[in-house]
């Protein structure tokens, strides 16, 4: 029902997208997940037809994207929105549903959306997590087929961000086919059945996260920083069997190693050991390692994107 | 759902929000008011009191009706810096609904500014004329605004919030001093009176003077002014297309 073919999206001399092919069928939840700048949102700008690829095609319930949004297919939630001003929820949401051929009841949207209280509350005077809420109340109402959501918990703390993956959970139940974008690993892991790794507007990885973590097969190996290092890492590691990558934090010295037998056997040769510690790669270490080429500034393209570090939910944010 | 209950709805809503701005709603109406009160109780009290008297009202209404008008602009940049405008364009509305509510929307938000004049000048300016006259002038001030509703939501479309404020109050200040909705033209001076005859603000105050003296207004001038309309109805059809363009 989502397909994308060797679909090219460039701004200026900056290739956003970057031959992207993808297919999702009906009923699949399916994360969609990349570093800022990754190529996420100009993605879905092209999927829901804002945006018109450069080169290649995207076709969306087997036509033009645009075409399937007036059919009323389609319900998403875009990222930077800010709530609409001087409207209550209930007559936004209202509206919206009054756009779509068969929507869902007003009073079941607000209720899935956790909106049942505010129903009469004017949306620009709602706290950042209500008028996310209301954002999704306005993806559901007109019950499409497809809901696309981009970076929905973007703002959001812990708990809300809990309460908004059971209300979404309680939609796509229905049977309903959803992409979302995230860069919450965690949220991927928790809540698709598949997850779309894209990297510089290319598709890089797509598995179950069980897959992806298993096909990239990494794990670490860290070890206090020894004394006189002067903080640095000492030389040498990056050559040892398996290493991938080498970081120095809190003193310790920390190896990503694509085969932790050998390289815990040689690292005696380098460097003497203390405080050993040998950890299976999560899903995280898996993004990293699949993203590692974009930590490379080679291409001059690519400037003008500044890859941020990857985050993960803090417990207690 | 119909084409027509789409765009009522969306009609509907919009007339919401803008009524909820109640600065809006104020200035919008206060303004043109207060200057018709000024200008035809400062000097005077001679023949040519009630002639101006008429004159003003025509002129303040027509630019009450111009100035709101070009205000709409203003909320429609809001709404796409906000995200609303794209909010829109992924729901089943097309784009031309999406247009054609705007405009709807803007044009009976002028129609408040254009009585509330014609009634202060019948009650407190003692103002009299035809009862058809007061039908036809309403009529034709509402409908010859469109053009100027439509330039403000192309700039809506097309600029920021901050340049779209800016570049309506300087279009409005520029449209009612040229086009003689303040001052006569005829007490400009020749070159700026030949020029105002092409300016859509001078058609339209026409289009009220016409009919305050009992006359069908001049072919002429509704040809010029539907000109200006169709410039700034394309305008702000390619400035929509634009707006939804960048991310």
């Amino acid at each position: 029902m989502v397909g994308f073919t060797g679909a090219v999206k460039e701004f200026g001399a900056v290739r956003a997208v970057d031959g992207l092919d993808l297919t999702i069928g009906t009923g699949e939840r399916v994360a969609l997940l990349g570093r800022n700048g990754a190529g996420k949102s100009t993605s879905i700008g092209l999927l829901l037809g804002l945006d018109e690829p450069t080169s290649g095609s995207v076709r969306l319930f087997g036509r033009a994207p645009a075409d399937a949004v007036r059919e009323g297919r389609v319900g998403a939630m875009l990222q930077d929105t800010k709530p609409v001003p001087r409207v209550t929820v209930k007559e936004l949401v209202s509206f919206v549903a009054a756009t779509y051929p068969r929507p869902l009841p007003v009073a079941e949207t607000l209720e899935l959306a956790g909106l049942a209280d505010l129903a009469g509350r004017r949306a620009d005077k709602l706290s950042g997590g209500q008028a996310q809420r209301v954002s999704f109340a306005v993806a559901l109402a007109g019950d499409p087929d497809l809901l696309v959501l981009d970076e929905p918990t973007a703002a959001l703390d812990v708990q809300a961000r809990r309460a908004f993956w059971e209300s979404m959970r309680s939609f796509t139940d229905r049977g309903k086919t959803v992409l979302f974008s995230s860069h919450y690993l965690e949220e991927a892991d928790q809540n698709a059945d598949r997850v779309v790794v894209i990297d510089r507007g290319r598709l890089i990885a797509d598995g179950s996260s069980a897959e992806i973590k298993r096909a990239v097969g990494s794990s670490h190996v860290s070890f206090d920083l020894p004394d006189g290092s002067g903080g640095q890492a000492p030389a040498g590691l990056e050559s040892l069997p398996g290493v991938l990558s080498v970081t120095v934090a809190e003193g310790r010295v920390r190896l990503r190693t694509s085969d932790s037998d050998a390289t815990v056997d040689a690292l005696p040769g380098v460097v003497r050991v203390r405080g050993l510690e040998v950890a299976p790669a999560g899903l995280e270490d898996a993004f990293l390692s699949l993203t590692d080429d974009a930590d490379r500034p080679a291409d001059p393209r690519y400037a003008s994107f500044a890859p941020s570090p990857v985050q993960t939910p803090k417990a207690g944010a | 759902m119909s084409q027509a209950t789409l765009v009522s709805s969306y009609v509907n809503l919009e007339l919401r929000r803008t009524l909820r701005d109640t600065g809006f709603v104020i200035f919008g109406i206060g303004t043109p008011v207060l200057m018709y009160l000024l200008f035809t109780n400062v000097g005077g009290g001679s023949e040519s009191t009630r002639e101006w008297a008429v004159t003003a009202m025509v002129g303040l209404a027509a630019y009450g009706a111009l100035s709101a008008g070009l205000t709409s602009g203003t909320a429609v940049a809001e709404d796409k810096a906000a995200g609303w405008l794209r909010q829109l364009r992924i729901t089943p509305l097309s784009p031309a609904q999406v247009v054609v509510g705007r405009a709807l929307t803007g044009s009976l938000m002028v129609l408040p500014a254009i009585v509330v004049v014609l009634l202060t000048a019948m009650l407190a300016g003692g103002v009299s004329v035809e009862p058809y006259q007061w039908v036809v002038l309403t009529l034709l001030l509402w409908v010859g605004s469109l053009p100027f509703t439509m330039l403000g939501i192309a700039n809506g479309y097309q600029l920021s919030p901050q340049t779209t404020n800016v570049t309506n109050i300087v279009t409005n200040l520029l449209l009612a001093l040229v086009g003689g909705l303040w001052f006569p033209i005829s007490e400009f001076p020749g070159w700026l009176a030949a020029v105002a005859e092409w300016t859509p603000g001078y058609r339209f105050g026409e289009l009220g003077w016409a009919t305050v003296d009992g006359n069908a207004p001049s072919l002429t001038g509704v040809a010029v002014l539907a000109a200006w309309l169709l410039l700034f109805g394309g305008y702000a059809a390619y400035a929509y297309r634009r707006s939804g363009r960048k991310a």
